[in-house]
C-alpha cells in the first residue's frame, strides 16, 4: 500500500508541488520570522558579549530600574584586587538641535561615559569626554542632527539651564535601550552627575577583584555579576523585546497557516473525489479501509514534508531579505547573519506536516467510504449537486451565528465600553465566522447568483456557463472562497477600525476641542512627569495670553501625587472662561460647567473607580495638601481632560504647581493661522524644551501613523491572501481536469479558445468576489461593533474606496489565478479530450 | 415515435447531387519514424448533400479519425477537406472553431450535454454561441418531433440515456447546419431508444434535406443510411447503397472484420 501511494505521488509530481505550495508559503513565513528574530537576537547578543566582556565585575541593583547609592562606589573600590571602578550615571540631558529646539519628543539621555578600559561602548570616532566642557554624542543621534566631532553643542541640565560643550567623540550607545530610543549624550562621571542631577548609579563597572569579594562588599540588595553574567542579563532584557516582534509576526503566520489548511483540505477533498475509481479499484483488489485511509495520510505526510522543506528554504530567503531591508535603513540595530537553528527546522517541519495531515484527515475518511463497486460505475461528477444543510449542521450553524451576533452585539452596543466589550466583539466575531464557514456551502448559490448577475448578463455564453460552473460544487467553492474571506475580512476589519478611529479623533477635536495650537513641554524621560522642567512655564503662558494674534488661551495645570506603580488621581484646573467655548464637556450626571470654588467635576472612569457620586464631598489631595470639595457633576470621557477638575482657587490650596501642563490656544478671528503660528513660535523661542503643535499637524501625524500601521498589517495579511489565491488556482486546475470532456464538447460546438479561457477567468472572478464580499461583510460588520465597543463617542466610518479596492483587487487577483489553468484547458486537443475518460 | 417533419425547409428537394463535404487524398499520421501510425492513407470520398451516409469499419480502421478530420476537429497530415466553398485544411484553430459553430452539427456517443444546463439551454447552446436568432417555429417543430416538450426544463442527470441523445439530436437539428456528424450516436442506447434516434436522423434527411455523416459499427444503425462507406486500415475499400442490416453484415464479413 505504501509503495502504491509513493508510486502515485511520483506519477503526479506537479499535483504534489501545487498542493505543497500552500504549505510552503505558510511555513516560509513562520520560519522566516524565526530566521529574522534569531538574527536580530544573535546580533545584539554578540554586541552585549563584547561590551560586557570588557568588565571583570558589574554591580547592578537587584530590581530592574533600581538605583545604587553613590556611597557604594567607595566600598567597591576598597575591595582588594580592584584596580578601577566607575559608577554609571543616567538621567535626562536635553540636547539642543540646530533649530534651537530640544531634540525629539523626549529629552535625550545624559550618561556617564568612562574613559580607558572601562569604556563599554564602541567608539566611532574621537575620544572619550573628560572635564566639564567635553561631550560625546551617540553616533546615530549625531548623524540625524548633523553634528560631528569638533562641533559646539548646547545641552540643558536638569533645571533647563543651558551649557555649552565641545563634541570630542562619537560613541555607539545603541545597545542601551533608552539611548537607542531617545538618543544620548555622554559626559565624564562628574559632569554627568551635575547635568542630570542624578546622584545615584545604575551600574558600577569594576576591573580586577573577584565577583564573590565584590558581592560581599555590596551586600544582598545588589547583584555582583561577572562579565558573562552581565551579558546574559542584558541579553535577557533584549530578548523580551525581540519576543514581542516574534509573537506579533507569528500571529500573522498562524492566519497564513489557517488559510493553508483550508486550501490543503480542499485540494485533498477534490483529489479524492476525482480518484474515486482508483480508490474503488484498490478496494476491489483487496485493500482494506484502513489501508486506503493510511494511503491518503502517507500522501499528506509526503506533501507536508516537501512543502515544509521548500518552506524552510523560502523562509531562509525571506528572513535574509528582511534583514537586508532592515540593514539598509540606518536603524543602528545590530543584526546577525541569517541561519537555520534546530528549533526553526523542527517547528517548521512539525507545523507544516501536522497542518497538512490534519487537513487531510476528513478527506481520508471520505476515501474509506468509497465502495469497491464504484470502480465499475459510470463516472458521476464529484462534489456536484445541490447542497442542503442537514438539520444538525443547520442547528450548529444557527447556534454559532446567533451566539456570535449576540456576543458581538452585547459587546458593541451594550452600555459598557472599553477593553472587555472589545474582547466580546472579537470572540463573537470568531464564533460568527465559524457559523459562516458551516453555512457557506448553502450560501454559494445565492451569492453566486448575486455576484454573477452582471457577468452573466453582459459576458455572453461563456460568462453564463462560468457563473453556473462556480456554483456547481457548492462545498468546493465554499472552501475555496472562505480561504480568501479570512484575509479580506481581517483587512476590512482593520481598515474600518482605523478609519473609525481617525474619524472619532477628528470628531472629538472638532466638537469638544476646537483649538488651533497645543503648546507642551517635552515629555518627561526617566523622571516623574510632574517634574518642574516638563511644564510650560507660567511666564510663557502670560506671554501667550498677551499675544494679539491669539483669541482664547487656555491652560491646564495638573498636580498628582507620585505613587508606586503610577500616579494617583490627577487634580486638574482649567482656565474657567474656556468652558463651553474651547472645551465642551457632556454631562453624565449633575452639572458640568466650570467648577465654582468648593466644587469639582470628574470624568466618568475616575468617578466609577473612586466611587464618587454627585453631591458627595470628597477629600482632594494635591502635592501641597488636601481640601474637602463637593462633587458637582460627572462628565463623559470625550475630551482630553481626566481626573478631578477643580476651581483655580481650590487648586492653589492643594498644590504648589503654577506652571501649565499644557496650553491650548485659538487664533483670533481675522488673523491668518500662519501669522499666529509665527507669533507663538517667537514667544516660545526662549524655551527650547517647549513644543508647539497645530491641530492640523496632530491630525496629519495621527492619520499617517494609522496608515503606516494599516500598511504593515496589509503587507502581513497579503500572504494569507496570496495563499488563498493559490487555492483558487488549485481548485480551478483540478476542475479543469475534471471537465476535460465538457470543455472538449464546448470546443467542438464552437467555443473558441479565447472564450474557453474567458469562461475560466469569469469563474475565478465569481469565486474570488464571493469570498471577498463575504470578508468585507464580516469585516465591516464586526468593525462596526468593535468601533462602537471602543468608546461611546466613537464615530463609525467606512473607508469605501479602500473596501471597494479590496474587492476589485481580489477579483483581479482571482482572474490572474485563473491564467495558468485556463491556458492548460485551452491547449488541450479537442479530439483527445473527447475520447478521454 | 412516428411524428415526422412537415413543412420541409427550402433546402429540401434539391438533388442529392453536389457533395457537401469532400475529402481528397486525406492522410493522417500519428507519431513519427518507426513509431508512426498511419490512421488514414489517402482517403478520397465525397458526402452528398441531403443524404445520410454511414462510415463503417472494424476497430482501428480509421473511421473516427476520418470523421474528426472531416469535421475540423483534427488536422490532417496530407490532402484536403472542403465543406462547401470552405477548405478546412487551410484554416487555423479559430477559423475552424467558428466554422464548426456556424456550419456543423455534432452528435457524440456519450457526454453530449453540459451537466449545468437544462435540456432547452443545451439545445440552444450552438445558436447562442454564434449569437444567432432563434427561429421559434422551427424550434417548436424539432422539439415536438423528438418529443422533448415535457423535458425542456430538466438537467441531463434527470434524463434517461435515450432522452439525452434526443436532446443532442435536437441541438444538432435546431441550428440547421450544412452537415451533422454523428459518432456512434446509438452506441450507448438500448435498441428501442436507438431506433428512435436513428428514425429522427433519417426523417430529418428525407423531409428536410439535412446532410448527415454517421460513424457506426452497428449494421442495424448503418441500414438507416442511404449509403455506407467501408474503411479498413485507413483506406476506403468499398461502399454500399440502400443498405439493409443483412447486406451490411455480409459486406463486413467479406472485409474480415
Amino acid at each position: 500500500m505504501f509503495k502504491t501511494t509513493l508510486a502515485g505521488l511520483a506519477a503526479h509530481k506537479l499535483r504534489l508541488l501545487l498542493t505543497a505550495l500552500a504549505i510552503t508559503l505558510g511555513v516560509g513565513f513562520i520560519s522566516g520570522t524565526f530566521v529574522l528574530t534569531d538574527a536580530m537576537r544573535s546580533g545584539v547578543d554578540k554586541t552585549f558579549a563584547t561590551s560586557a566582556g570588557k568588565v571583570d565585575v558589574a554591580v547592578l541593583p537587584k530590581r530592574d530600574g533600581g538605583e545604587i547609592p553613590a556611597s557604594m562606589l567607595a566600598r567597591v573600590k576598597d575591595v582588594s584586587g580592584v584596580t578601577a571602578a566607575e559608577g554609571l550615571v543616567k538621567g535626562d540631558a536635553a540636547l539642543i538641535g540646530r533649530d534651537g529646539k530640544a531634540v525629539g519628543d523626549m529629552p535625550t539621555v545624559g550618561m556617564s561615559v568612562p574613559a580607558g578600559r572601562l569604556l563599554r561602548y564602541e567608539l566611532d570616532g574621537g575620544r572619550a569626554p573628560k572635564g566639564p566642557s567635553e561631550t560625546v554624542l551617540d553616533t546615530h543621534l549625531a548623524k540625524r542632527e548633523k553634528f560631528k566631532v569638533g562641533d559646539a553643542v548646547t545641552v540643558l541640565d536638569h533645571k533647563n539651564g543651558p551649557h555649552r560643550f565641545t563634541v570630542v567623540g562619537l560613541v555607539d550607545m545603541g545597545m542601551d535601550r533608552d539611548a537607542s530610543m531617545q538618543g544620548a549624550v555622554g559626559f565624564d562621571a562628574a559632569t554627568a552627575a551635575t547635568m542630570t542631577g542624578v546622584r545615584t548609579f545604575t551600574e558600577i563597572d569594576v576591573l580586577g577583584g573577584g565577583r564573590d569579594a565584590v558581592q560581599k562588599a555590596v551586600g544582598p540588595d545588589h547583584d555582583a555579576l561577572t562579565g558573562k553574567g552581565l551579558a546574559q542579563r542584558l541579553s535577557k532584557a533584549n530578548g523580551a523585546d525581540t519576543a514581542i516582534i516574534q509573537t506579533g509576526l507569528l500571529l500573522f503566520g498562524l492566519v497564513a497557516m489557517l488559510v493553508s489548511a483550508l486550501v490543503i483540505y480542499n485540494t485533498f477533498a477534490i483529489l479524492i473525489a476525482q480518484r474515486t475509481r482508483e480508490m474503488a479499484l484498490l478496494r476491489c483488489v483487496g485493500a482494506t479501509r484502513r489501508q486506503v485511509f493510511g494511503g491518503v495520510l502517507v500522501e499528506a505526510v509526503v506533501v507536508g514534508l516537501v512543502g515544509s522543506l521548500l518552506g524552510l528554504v523560502a523562509g531562509l530567503g525571506l528572513g535574509a531579505g528582511a534583514l537586508g531591508v532592515i540593514g539598509s535603513f540606518d536603524t543602528g540595530l545590530k543584526l546577525g547573519g541569517p541561519g537555520l537553528t534546530g528549533r526553526t527546522v523542527l517547528v517548521a517541519l512539525l507545523v507544516g506536516v501536522l497542518v497538512t495531515v490534519a487537513s487531510a484527515l476528513l478527506p481520508a475518511r471520505a476515501a474509506t467510504r468509497v465502495a469497491p463497486i464504484a470502480a465499475l460505475r459510470a463516472d458521476l461528477e464529484p462534489g456536484s449537486g445541490r447542497f442542503r444543510l442537514g438539520w444538525v449542521r443547520t442547528i450548529l450553524t444557527a447556534l454559532f451565528c446567533l451566539g456570535g451576533l449576540g456576543l458581538a452585539g452585547l459587546g458593541g452596543f451594550g452600555s459598557d465600553k472599553g477593553e472587555s466589550p472589545m474582547y466580546m466583539v472579537a470572540v463573537g466575531g470568531m464564533l460568527f465566522f465559524v457559523g459562516v464557514v458551516a453555512a457557506m456551502p448553502a450560501l454559494v448559490r445565492p451569492l453566486g447568483r448575486l455576484v454573477g448577475a452582471v457577468p452573466a448578463r453582459t459576458g455572453g455564453v461563456p460568462a453564463r456557463l462560468a457563473v453556473e460552473n462556480a456554483q456547481r460544487s457548492p462545498r468546493r467553492t465554499a472552501t475555496t472562497t472562505i480561504a480568501l474571506t479570512i484575509g479580506i475580512g481581517l483587512m476590512s476589519l482593520f481598515s474600518v477600525v482605523a478609519a473609525s478611529g481617525t474619524a472619532t479623533a477628528n470628531a472629538q477635536l472638532d466638537e469638544h476641542f476646537p483649538v488651533d495650537f497645543q503648546i507642551e513641554s517635552q515629555f518627561g524621560g526617566g523622571k516623574p512627569a510632574d517634574d518642574a522642567t516638563h511644564r510650560v512655564p507660567a511666564g510663557l503662558v502670560a506671554n501667550l495670553r498677551a499675544l494679539p494674534q491669539l483669541g482664547q488661551v487656555t491652560e491646564s495645570r495638573e498636580a498628582g501625587r507620585p505613587k508606586k506603580g503610577g500616579r494617583d488621581t490627577t487634580v486638574q484646573t482649567v482656565t474657567a472662561s474656556s468652558f463651553g467655548s474651547l472645551i465642551k464637556v457632556t454631562a453624565d450626571a449633575g452639572t458640568v460647567s466650570a467648577p465654582e470654588p468648593g466644587t469639582l467635576i470628574v470624568d466618568r472612569e475616575t468617578a466609577r473607580s473612586k466611587g464618587y457620586k454627585v453631591g458627595q464631598t470628597v477629600q482632594v489631595r494635591g502635592d501641597r495638601g488636601s481640601a474637602p470639595i463637593r462633587v458637582a457633576g460627572i462628565f463623559r470621557g470625550d475630551v482630553p481632560l481626566h481626573g478631578v477638575l477643580v476651581n483655580e482657587a481650590d487648586f492653589q490650596r492643594v498644590s504648589a504647581v503654577r506652571d501649565a501642563a499644557v496650553v491650548w490656544a485659538k487664533v483670533k478671528p481675522g488673523v491668518q493661522v500662519d501669522d499666529a503660528r509665527r507669533a507663538v513660535d517667537d514667544a516660545a523661542r526662549a524655551y527650547p524644551t517647549i513644543r508647539v503643535g497645530s491641530m492640523a499637524e496632530l491630525r496629519d501625524q495621527f492619520t499617517k501613523a494609522v496608515n503606516v500601521l494599516l500598511m504593515v498589517f496589509g503587507g502581513l495579511l497579503g500572504l494569507a491572501i496570496v495563499i488563498a489565491l493559490f487555492g483558487i488556482a488549485n481548485t480551478l486546475s483540478l476542475s479543469v481536469v475534471e471537465r476535460t470532456r465538457e470543455s472538449a464538447l464546448l470546443r467542438a460546438l464552437g467555443l473558441t479558445r479565447r472564450q474557453l479561457r474567458r469562461m475560466l477567468s469569469v469563474e475565478a472572478l465569481v469565486m474570488s468576489v464571493i469570498g471577498a464580499l463575504t470578508g468585507v461583510f464580516l469585516g465591516v460588520g464586526f468593525g462596526w461593533a468593535a468601533t462602537s465597543a471602543m468608546s461611546e463617542s466613537a464615530v463609525f466610518s467606512v473607508p469605501y474606496a479602500q473596501i471597494i479596492g479590496f474587492v476589485v483587487l481580489a477579483g483581479v487577483a482571482g482572474v490572474l489565478a485563473a491564467v495558468m489553468p485556463a491556458r492548460r484547458a485551452a491547449k488541450a486537443s479537442v479530439v483527445e479530450s473527447l475520447s478521454a475518460g | 415515435m412516428t411524428s415526422t417533419f412537415t413543412n420541409p425547409p427550402a433546402t429540401h428537394g434539391r438533388a442529392a447531387e453536389p457533395s457537401a463535404v469532400v475529402a481528397a487524398e486525406v492522410s493522417k499520421v500519428y507519431g513519427s519514424g518507426d513509431a508512426a501510425v498511419h490512421a488514414l492513407r489517402g482517403v478520397s470520398v465525397g458526402f452528398a448533400r441531403g443524404a445520410f451516409t454511414a462510415i463503417m469499419g472494424p476497430s482501428g480502421s480509421g473511421k473516427s479519425t476520418l470523421m474528426h478530420c472531416l469535421a475540423g476537429l483534427d488536422t490532417v497530415s496530407g490532402g484536403r477537406v472542403t465543406l462547401g466553398d470552405a477548405e478546412l485544411t487551410a484554416m487555423n484553430d479559430k477559423q475552424l472553431t467558428l466554422l464548426r459553430r456556424d456550419r456543423i452539427g455534432f452528435i457524440f456517443q456519450a457526454f453530449n450535454l453540459l451537466p449545468t444546463l437544462t435540456a432547452e439551454q443545451n439545445i440552444l447552446l450552438p445558436l447562442e454561441l454564434a449569437g444567432r436568432k432563434l427561429d421559434r417555429a422551427w424550434f417548436d417543430q424539432v422539439i415536438d418531433v423528438v418529443g422533448l416538450r415535457e423535458r425542456l426544463g430538466h438537467r441531463p442527470n434527470e434524463l434517461s440515456g435515450g432522452q439525452q441523445q434526443r436532446v443532442a439530436c435536437a441541438r444538432a437539428l435546431v441550428a440547421r447546419p450544412e452537415v451533422i456528424f454523428a459518432d456512434e450516436p446509438t452506441g450507448n442506447l438500448d435498441s428501442r431508444s436507438g431506433a428512435e434516434v436513428l428514425g429522427f436522423l433519417r426523417a430529418s434527411v428525407r423531409e428536410m434535406g439535412q446532410t448527415i455523416v454517421m460513424v457506426t459499427h452497428d449494421p442495424v444503425a448503418a441500414s438507416y443510411a442511404d449509403r455506407v462507406v467501408f474503411l479498413r486500415d485507413g483506406q476506403i475499400v468499398t461502399e454500399l447503397f440502400q443498405p439493409t442490416p443483412d447486406t451490411v453484415l455480409d459486406r463486413l464479413k467479406s472485409l474480415g472484420a
